[in-house]
């Protein structure tokens, strides 16, 4: 277990730490329930703060707007989990070309390297047809950007809708990292809250697929730290997405 | 406060289940507060707007990830208002440290009694955080309403930060005492 975190939990609550403070913490709290059991006072007290402010009505017409993002975002994910194409007896290279041609458009300009690597390495196929797989029912995905000694790299989370199919990152141009060390991939919730994804080492290859063991369903973004023990202290943010986009 | 139904919980829920009705419930119930919340860190209507528009979506999206132990639903739901209208406030600031009258002549807490008077546990919050030391309560709230990081206030006050911290410290245990004396 790292160090403890006692001494920064009442600006955590507030909101008072810089982005890589709040990040230590909250990495921090996912591993240790001592502190989680103090930060979740802390929080309770802070949470009364919005008592003390003026009350100001709102415009009516936020109500419908809120409304109607939410039913915009039921309508997308219901068309997500139909089958968008439907492939009959169409041999397997036209498929490739057309999941690829569709990679190319939803992954945008920040993954066309990952999906030339993907069309160049054979080795790894399985995890070039478990994208097609997953862009045939609709994936989200998210991609991370690697920085500081990171920077180059990336990895996309995929969040495959067909039932069955576990989410997984596909990352690309990890660089080596020291004897002992792993990444680990976090989820966070949209208030901030990390959750423990998976413990992996680069295998040295240009493409690498990673599972990842849980539900990625109500959390809207994504990070991996360079950490000195699987399960113990963790290290920097090294790969972290923006706001994931609620649909491809 | 008197339980509300169906409680904030079963709302949740109903919104894991992607029940637009429990949306619109839990609008009606907190979205006034969370705009006044996000207004009071932003100063700006239209921006406060898209904050609340935001969180309610994220709270919509993310109802299925929500755990009891991170807070009730209602201070979960504020929690997201207030880490994105402080992410909103950070990034649009050119920091800053401003001068200490500059920070603190941002949306005043001066006008908010009138309306928080009307709500018994509203005006008991209020009272605990006026009992406070000066030095604490204006910690906390810059802290909290202003988005200012520890660091920053440490400067912008001109105290250690580690004064910064037991201010924090004291401030928050001192509102702890004060509301379990009135429960």
């Amino acid at each position: 277990m790292n160090e403890h975190v006692q001494d920064d939990l009442e600006a955590y609550a507030l909101g008072a730490l810089d982005r890589g403070d709040a990040e230590r913490v909250a990495q921090h709290l996912a591993l240790c329930a001592s502190c989680s059991n103090d930060a979740a006072s802390l929080a309770e007290i802070v949470g009364t703060l919005p008592d003390t402010v003026a009350l100001r009505e709102p415009r009516p017409a936020l109500r419908d707007r809120v409304l109607g993002a939410a039913r915009a975002e039921a309508r997308q994910a219901t068309s997500r989990r139909s089958p968008r194409w439907s492939f009959g007896a169409v041999r397997l290279s036209r498929i490739a070309f057309a999941g690829l041609a569709a990679a190319v458009i939803v992954l945008g300009a920040a993954d066309v390297e990952a999906y030339r690597r993907m069309v160049t390495v054979a080795a790894e196929r399985d995890a070039y047809n478990r994208t097609l797989e997953s862009l045939r029912e609709g994936a989200r995905l998210w991609y991370m950007a690697g920085k500081d000694s990171f920077a180059g790299s990336g990895g996309t989370l995929y969040e495959p809708r067909a039932d069955g199919k576990q989410p997984f990152v596909l990352f690309h141009d990890l660089p080596p990292i020291n004897e002992g060390q792993v990444l680990t991939i976090w989820l966070v919730s949209p208030d901030s809250a990390w959750a423990r994804a998976a413990t992996f080492r680069p295998n040295g290859q240009d493409i690498q697929v990673v599972q990842i063991n849980t539900e990625v369903a109500g959390f809207d973004r994504c990070a991996v730290t360079l950490d000195d023990s699987p399960s113990g202290k963790h290290g920097t943010v090294v790969m972290e997405s923006r706001i994931a986009p609620p649909t491809p | 406060m008197p339980e509300q139904h169906p409680p904030d919980d079963a709302l949740l829920a109903s919104l894991a289940a992607r029940d637009l009705s429990a949306l619109a419930t839990l609008y009606d119930r907190y979205g006034r507060l969370a705009y006044s919340l996000a207004y009071r860190i932003l100063g700006e209507s239209e921006a406060a707007e898209d904050v609340v528009q935001d969180a309610f979506l994220s709270a919509w999206k993310g109802a299925g990830s929500y755990r009891r132990e991170r807070g009730n639903p209602r201070a979960w739901l504020l929690s997201i208002v207030h880490h994105r209208a402080v992410d909103i406030l950070r990034r649009k600031t050119t920091f800053r440290p401003a001068p200490l009258e500059m920070a603190e002549s941002q949306p005043s807490d001066e006008d908010t009694a009138v309306s928080a008077e009307k709500n018994v546990e509203h005006r008991t919050v209020r009272e605990a955080l006026e009992a406070l030391p000066q030095a604490q309560r204006r910690t906390i709230e810059l802290a909290y309403f202003g988005g200012y990081t520890h660091v920053e206030l440490s400067e912008l006050m001109g105290v250690p930060l580690g004064t910064v911290k037991g201010r924090m410290r004291i401030g928050l245990q001192k509102m702890r005492r004060a509301l379990e004396r009135t429960r």
